[in-house]
């Protein structure tokens, strides 16, 4: 009798065996990626650089995440995967803490793990593929608006605030660079507006006025670039003063196609879902390993590392030729 | 003269500010640019008006810019998916009274302290409103901005049609009878009860009328651009209540008027452009509205020791 059921034992071992090779052998390596939030336009755009490295890989591509920003519901989703037994996790962390926990426990269960956009506690994954250094983002800016005005010329700023740390640090970056490379131009103002549109073409408005010399208006906050805008169209000075600044397509497009706006700085997200999909396969099959300093990444050529961050690198420009390939 | 010494003072410091401008930097007054900001303060005045009358009925509203918001982005997705101007207005209204009468019944109808309340719709607005739209603009077809009026014409609509509105509410406040049961519930509800008022029914209606207001303002800035953020209206409640209060309507009800409302708006409404204009830093700007608001709650606690003595 224990004899009989060993074997039967056995044969539902071979079956079960033999049915988890067949599904590894057809279905490949799986990478499951976890966005803040999946019906958000801008992870959207990250899917498809995501879904062009998974072909090109021959990789099966899980992508799930909350509806809403929703730091508990991704946690939900990590422990789910963890119990499917995925290859690889890529995450963009709503809660730094909070999703690490279960990111350390899919480590245990032989699960790689790295982050994309916003990263995680270091110790819950291998690298965080990092969008843009607060240096880059500011020589980014610095040097679209100096290209912009010919390196000469009045240049005013918005910010979200004057207190708020990423802002002050770009704000600093592109300080610096302004007084290391381009000294005919001077920054006249930096004045905030809390994030608000309306209040950002209020304050364009009276700099415009206040000040005639004015040749262009960098806003670093989102908001801050369709607002300023609307002040230039609304003053008149369409293609007199130039707006440029940190922002996302969807909002500018208007302003960018009517030749208000100039350009917008921003990361390109389908190259940064397409590098992370990249790296993850290169830690599922070890090719990518702890103290690299650099990393390949399919067409899109070689990335720096720096300690545990893969760089995506120089921020992305989008302008009139560009814009329209985004929609985020 | 004596009467109005308050309203007089705001009024003085105003007339100050602008001919310190005149001097020292007459480009403020350069007439496109002033337009242009005077056409972003037309919804702000719209909403203080309002404002106005709930505190002069000692109650207060937190919760306009929550509903502001609400407003510009229902607004703008009705007139996004092809809705008429003419619809898509009365809609705002209504859902801003809507808004203002759920206010209305729990304050009025329930007798919970309004401060609490509003605390309440303001928040629980304000994060729906993140949650469902994750601070996504809204894009609006270009027939919406200015209505379709040249950018100059659509301007002085909205400019007039703010300054025309406060002209009909402050005399109505003075002059019809439900504008001086307003000031009857405000000063001593029990008196005005006494007297044949219902003040339940003043409070409930006057939070009607601030929501309407603000739907109504939504729409009087979403004329002014071709998309909304989501995130507009916030803080529009301190902006308000600051003019308000600044411009001599007591906190502690049943005093003050909409002129006194509207200047204390343009004297805080300067302070940002002028600093701009004189080249000072912006870290001075919210010391001086501070500063302002300072200045007006001393000037009325000085007033009522003045008459308790």
């Amino acid at each position: 009798m224990k004899k009989i059921l060993l074997h039967l034992c056995t044969a539902g071992a071979v079956l079960l065996a033999s049915l988890v090779t067949a599904t590894a052998a057809d279905s490949k390596l799986v990478v499951a990626m976890l966005p803040k939030s999946k019906g958000n336009a801008y992870f959207i755009s990250c899917k498809v650089g995501a879904d062009k490295a998974a072909k090109e890989l021959g990789i099966q591509l899980l992508f799930d995440g909350p509806t809403d920003s929703n730091a508990a519901k991704q946690n939900e989703i990590v422990e789910n995967w963890i119990t499917l037994g995925v290859d690889v996790i890529a995450v963009a962390a709503e809660n730094k803490e909070g999703i690490s926990t279960a990111l350390r426990k899919a480590q245990k269960a032989g699960i790689k793990v790295l982050t994309f956009d916003a990263d995680a506690m270091t110790d819950a994954r291998s690298f965080f593929v990092n969008q843009a250094t607060p240096e880059g983002i500011g020589q980014g800016l610095m040097d679209e608006a100096a290209r912009l005005t010919n390196s000469e010329g009045e240049f005013a700023m918005i910010v979200a605030s004057l207190t708020a740390s990423n802002q002050r640090e770009w704000q600093q970056h592109i300080e610096a660079r302004l007084k290391e490379k381009y000294p005919k131009m001077k920054l006249v103002a930096v004045r905030p507006c809390d994030d608000l549109k309306d209040k950002a073409q209020s304050e364009a408005t009276a700099l415009l006025s206040a000040n005639p010399k004015l040749k262009l208006i960098m806003a670093i906050c989102s908001p801050g670039v369709p607002g300023a805008a609307e002040a230039v169209k609304q003053a008149g000075l369409t293609g007199k003063v130039k707006v440029m600044g940190l922002g996302l397509p969807n909002e500018n497009k208007r302003y960018v196609h009517a030749g208000v706006t100039d350009s917008i700085i921003l990361w390109n997200t389908g190259d940064l879902g397409y590098l992370a999909i990249y790296a993850g396969v290169a830690l599922a099959k070890d090719e990518l390993k702890k103290g690299a300093k650099t990393f390949k990444a399919g067409s899109l050529g070689t990335f720096s590392i720096a300690g545990d961050n893969i760089l995506l690198g120089k921020p992305f420009i989008f302008n009139k030729a560009n814009i329209d390939q985004f929609d985020f | 003269m004596k009467r109005y010494f308050r309203e007089l003072s705001v009024l003085g410091a105003l007339a100050a500010v602008l001919v310190g401008m005149a001097i020292f930097a007459p480009a403020f007054f350069s007439p496109q640019p002033l337009l242009s900001l005077l056409t972003r303060e037309a919804p702000t005045l719209v909403v203080a008006c309002g404002m106005a009358c709930v505190i002069i009925t000692r109650q207060i509203d937190i919760s306009v810019g929550s509903m502001f918001s609400v407003c510009s982005v229902c607004a703008g997705l009705l007139a996004a998916r092809g809705w008429p101007l003419l619809l898509v207005l009365p809609a705002s209204v209504a859902l801003g009274a809507l808004l203002g009468a759920v206010n209305g019944l729990l304050v009025a109808g329930l007798r919970l302290p309004s401060i609490v309340v509003t605390l309440a719709t303001m928040v629980t607005l304000r994060q729906g409103l993140n949650l469902v739209r994750q601070g996504e603009f809204v894009n609006l077809p270009d027939r919406i901005q200015w209505f379709g009026l040249s950018q100059m014409a659509g301007q002085l609509v909205l400019v007039g049609a703010s300054v025309v509105f406060l002209v009909a509410l402050a005399l109505a406040m003075r002059h019809v009878a439900a504008g001086r049961f307003v000031y009857a519930v405000g000063t001593d509800a029990e008196a005005a009860r006494l007297a044949g008022i219902r003040p339940q029914l003043v409070t409930f209606l006057v939070f009607i009328f601030i929501g309407a207001l603000t739907g109504l303002a939504a729409m009087m800035n979403l004329a002014q651009s071709p998309q909304v953020q989501p995130l507009s209206g916030a803080g529009l409640e301190l902006k308000v209540i600051a003019a308000v209060v600044v411009g001599g309507v007591a906190i502690s009800g049943g005093r003050g008027n909409l002129w006194g409302a509207f200047t204390g708006l343009l004297l805080l409404a300067c302070v940002s452009p002028a600093l701009i204009h004189l080249h000072i830093e912006a870290y001075w700007e919210k010391a001086i509205q501070g500063a302002i608001i300072l200045l007006a709650v001393v000037a009325d606690g000085l007033r009522a020791r003045g008459l308790n003595r």
